[in-house]
């Protein structure tokens, strides 16, 4: 097979590659990442690329326009290699891997438009709820050694020691560790550390090690999103959170939602690279942290991992195609505690990996570790919990019942698949208004300078704003209005957000019907679920006293603007409550207390789970909700737009 | 010891909706009760039917279809003035077709001067329906409804992705509006939000819910005009606008109503059949509500007529 090297600029990494090849591919082999929402379908058109040197074939696609096909773009998941290429990736093509700043990640948890006490208030209502008692506990231990007298075995000795200090009835060992005591506990001069693990309802001894090591334990806990992965590094011993960190999905490479990544996963070898992205991103996590916090990677004993159902099922190369197949049964929704190392995730060797047990295929630990970080599974009130992600789930309940369902929203609200959509990350344009009279645009850019595109909340705000100014009709068409802002273009009416020169990328961002179109079928989905759910329950929306709203992206919406589109229902403000990433609060208290363990596995068989796609009226709550705000208007009294 | 029955009583109306000027114009809606169900409520106006005429000569109507315009096919006055004289129309339903781009394509000065013939020769209230391509129609209609202003005409048809033209016409001109969604009552009423948002009145908006012939998923087309009108009468003003149901264009697309006797002997005589087809229909739709039905052939328009008077005779007497 002919071999065709392709450099990418700006870096100038380069690959060899077989010809014939896409230049996506290329680009995945040269650990470069671009954009590819689609799964490499060349429908999304964010994988947009220019061609300095060298031949490709390609598919014309509408996606291109004529003045960019000129300059030489091409789509990276459509153009075939034919000679030695010389590639330059744009900027808005980048899927920009480089770690989340620090203070984005405060804004992912805290919540941009929060108060800060509200979120502390409900941090703090869940926070030392459940005795300390981590997933992983060291044991220092001062063996007496053996004499005529007291000849017990060397196993039998540690176990009476631990027995001591710790009511622990069942203990189980590995034969590794058996092979070694003998010889380990003479060296040591019967001062050893045993790290204790709870493993599916007993307690192993996971590791032992000579002299006392017991004020170093560390453990991890994940929050595996389908769009970006954040990580806690955490102080088992002392309950004190050391690092954050949040990174994109490597995935997102393979397709922007979990549908596409299911399909993917069924094509020859792409299990295993889905498999390694997931991993790859987690263990570069983990290494960033240890280091930075000075940590031996040895004394890292357990990991904790929060996740859709599909991505948990990603994590440890299970294939996942069932989950999207009539009747929709994953493989499983409560996965054993297996050894970290099993699944490729490097710590102790010895280490445990855990993943929070999931309801259904589209309601996952993720979801369970949310109801557990909200605490609504023990409110005497109802209560509702949206998380609003590239899956809409919502819960609804109380102490005495907890109810789920699963709406595909698609990726919109993460600005995947819109002409100018952006990530909530740097440059992107949020907090937007528009001026009734002339039509003036002001927004804010993530950590400032110029903007590359509109994230999620942005176009709730912007969407909320043309409702108000009568810029658009309540079915998401624009008016005929004067402003230079408004203009004809490939594909219809478009309204200008920022121009050329206060845009990064040197071209106007602006919005379309077509944009307008897809955040309508988002909110309209993740609405309507809720509506069904409440309905199933007999309720009402203005039953609900709390609304936990939670999500990558829940943190930045502004509560006005998110009832004025239809995206949340209309009840009192002030029962709308922040919770920020509330699956990674929850899996670190479960990574704390084996306590909050039992909880979760309780709240996980307690929920029940509602299968939209087989209710008659989903569909028809999903048109009604096909409107800005609703086709019931009545059911959106205090919105005025 | 008698029985004593229930009567349901309702909050919400239909919407009372005046199509045409002076001494011939009709009233349709303003009930507040299920059809036909006198004890419940008011039923101030009987349900009408409106003959529906082409301004070119229809080429795929079954010859028994077309038996009754014999010689007037050609000439839509004339054809119209039968209707009116002979068939005793109470409304004439004209669609003008002959504008479409592929069927003639006639300029749209030409058509609004045979609107204002129209209105000259025929004394009932007129339906004016464009020719069905968006483009076109938004060309035509404004002058058709400045060609019938002050007439009060029923205009259509308004669809989501094309209402703000024939709106504005509407509004501008003093005539009435047919909003039309595809058998979805979300549809039908997120219409019927955005034309009232552009200023008509909602006792200017008459809703087609699209329906399907006997066969042809009927049933599916009264489900959702019950719903809807059951939400009507249950307060929903933005679904209590009267209904018109495009009867005869369906019926007579029926292969019941079209198919020869040599092809089904066992079907009976085609001369009855196309009109049984279109009567059931209509009449199925006068149990879901239908305030207008645009029908085609005299007899099963007849054959309906004696079935509502039936259904009135109490109230006449």
């Amino acid at each position: 097979m002919e071999k065709c090297k392709v450099i990418f600029y700006p870096e100038g990494k380069s690959v060899q590659i077989e010809k014939g090849k896409t230049i996506l591919a290329a680009a995945i082999s040269a650990n470069i990442y671009i954009n590819s929402s689609c799964g490499g379908e060349g429908v999304c058109g964010r994988c947009k690329v220019i061609l300095k040197k060298g031949e490709v074939i390609s598919q014309p696609s509408g996606r291109l326009t004529l003045e960019q096909r000129k300059q030489g773009y091409y789509l990276a998941c459509q153009a075939l290699v034919q000679s030695d290429l010389e590639v330059l990736i744009p900027p808005e093509s980048r899927l920009d891997l480089d770690k989340l700043t620090q203070e984005e990640i405060d804004l992912r948890l805290k919540g941009l438009y929060a108060k800060a006490e509200e979120v502390d208030s409900v941090k703090s209502l869940e926070e030392g709820v459940f005795a300390h008692s981590p997933l992983a506990t060291k044991l220092y231990l001062e063996l007496p050694a053996p004499n005529h007298v007291d000849r017990i075995s060397d196993l039998e000795r540690l176990y009476r020691q631990i027995r001591k200090m710790n009511d622990i009835p069942v203990m189980q060992t590995g034969l590794v560790n058996i092979r070694r005591l003998g010889r380990l506990l003479r060296d040591s001069d019967w001062k050893v550390t045993v790290t204790l693990g709870k493993r599916n309802g007993t307690t192993e001894i996971v590791l032992i090690e000579p002299g006392d090591t017991s004020d170093k334990n560390f453990g991890f806990c994940f929050d595996i999103g389908t769009t970006t992965i954040s990580t806690q590094l955490v102080d088992l011993n002392t309950k004190r959170i050391l690092g954050t960190r949040a990174t994109y999905n490597k995935q997102a490479s393979y397709g922007s939602d979990i549908i596409t990544r299911i399909i993917c996963a069924r094509q020859q070898d792409c299990l295993e690279k889905l498999h390694h992205a997931v991993i790859d991103s987690m263990n570069e996590m983990i290494q960033a942290l240890i280091r930075d916090n000075n940590i031996d990677l040895n004394d890292v004993n357990c990991i904790l991992c929060a996740g859709n159902t599909t991505m948990v099922h990603l994590l440890l190369r299970v294939d996942p195609t069932y989950i999207r197949r009539e009747p929709y049964v994953p493989t499983a929704n409560f996965v054993p505690t297996i050894r970290a190392a099993e699944a490729g995730i490097k710590i102790n060797p010895r280490g445990l990996l855990f993943c929070l047990p999931g309801v259904s295929s589209y309601v996952g630990g993720d979801i369970s570790a949310g109801v557990l970080s909200c605490g609504m599974y023990k409110e005497e009130e109802i209560c509702m919990l949206i998380d609003i992600g590239t899956n809409g789930e919502i819960v609804l309940g109380n102490r005495e019942f907890l109810i789920s369902a699963a709406a595909s929203a698609g990726p919109a609200f993460e600005g995947s698949g819109l002409s100018c959509g952006a990530r909530a990350a740097r440059g992107a344009i949020q907090k937007v208004t528009i001026d009734p009279k002339d039509f003036e645009v002001k927004y804010d850019v993530i950590r400032g300078g110029k903007a590359h595109g509109i994230c999620g909340s942005g176009y709730i705000d912007i969407i909320s704003c043309m409702l108000k100014t009568s810029l658009i009709t309540k079915e998401g068409k624009f008016h005929q209005i004067k402003s230079n802002r408004l203009r004809q273009g490939d594909f219809g009416p478009e309204f200008i957000i920022a121009f050329r020169d206060e845009a990064e990328t040197g071209s106007d961002i602006f919005i379309t019907e077509g944009d307008i179109e897809n955040i309508k079928r988002a909110k309209a989905a993740i609405f309507a679920a809720a509506a069904m759910l409440v309905k199933q329950m007999s309720l009402e929306f203005s039953d609900i006293k709390k609304v936990f709203i939670a999500g990558g992206f829940g943190t930045y919406i502004d509560v006005d603007n998110a009832v004025n589109i239809g995206l949340l229902p209309d009840i009192k403000r002030d029962r709308f409550i922040f919770v920020g990433n509330s699956s990674l609060a929850g899996a670190r208290q479960v990574l704390l207390s084996h306590e909050a363990m039992k909880k979760i596995e309780e709240i996980a068989r307690r929920i029940t789970y509602l299968e939209l796609s087989i209710e008659p009226s989903y569909m028809d709550e999903y048109m009604a909700a096909m409107f800005f705000p609703h086709t019931d208007s009545s059911r959106f009294v205090n919105v005025d737009i | 010891m008698g029985i004593e029955l229930i009567y349901q009583k309702w909050s919400g109306k239909i919407n009372e909706v005046t199509i045409g000027s002076e001494s011939k114009a009709v009233k349709i809606g303003g009930q507040n009760s299920l059809p036909f169900l006198f004890k419940e409520g008011g039923l101030p106006n009987r349900p009408r039917i409106a003959f529906e005429i082409w301004d070119v000569p229809p080429q795929d109507w079954p010859d028994e279809l077309r038996r009754p315009y014999g010689g007037v096919l050609e000439d839509v006055i004339k054809w119209a003035e039968r209707c009116q004289e002979e068939y005793k129309a109470e409304i004439i339903c004209v669609r003008l077709l002959g504008a479409h781009p592929d069927l003639g394509n006639k300029p749209s000065a030409e058509e609004a001067r045979l609107v204002e013939l129209l209105l000259q020769k025929v004394a009932v209230p007129l339906i004016i329906l464009g020719c069905g391509d968006d483009q076109k129609d938004n060309e035509l209609m404004p002058v058709c409804c400045q060609a019938a202003r002050g007439k009060r005409c029923l205009v259509g048809s308004a669809v989501q992705d094309n209402y703000r033209t024939l709106t504005a016409a509407v509004l501008a001109d003093g005539h009435n509006i047919i909003a039309e969604s595809p058998i979805d009552i979300n549809i039908a009423k997120q219409l019927n939000i955005l034309i009232s948002d552009m200023g008509l009145a909602q006792d200017r908006i008459v809703i087609n819910p699209t329906v399907g012939a006997l066969g042809y998923g009927l049933e599916y087309a009264y489900s959702i005009m019950e719903r809807a009108r059951l939400a009507a009468l249950s307060g929903d003003k933005m679904l209590a606008m009267p209904f018109i149901c495009f009867v005869g264009q369906e019926s007579w697309r029926a292969k019941e109503a079209k198919a020869l006797e040599t092809e089904f002997p066992q079907w009976g005589p085609q001369r009855e059949r196309g009109i049984i087809w279109e009567a059931a229909t209509a009449v199925a739709f006068l149990q879901s509500g239908a305030d207008i039905l645009v029908m085609r052939h005299p007899e099963s328009v007849n054959c309906v007529r004696d079935y509502i008077n039936v259904n009135y005779q109490d109230v006449d007497s």
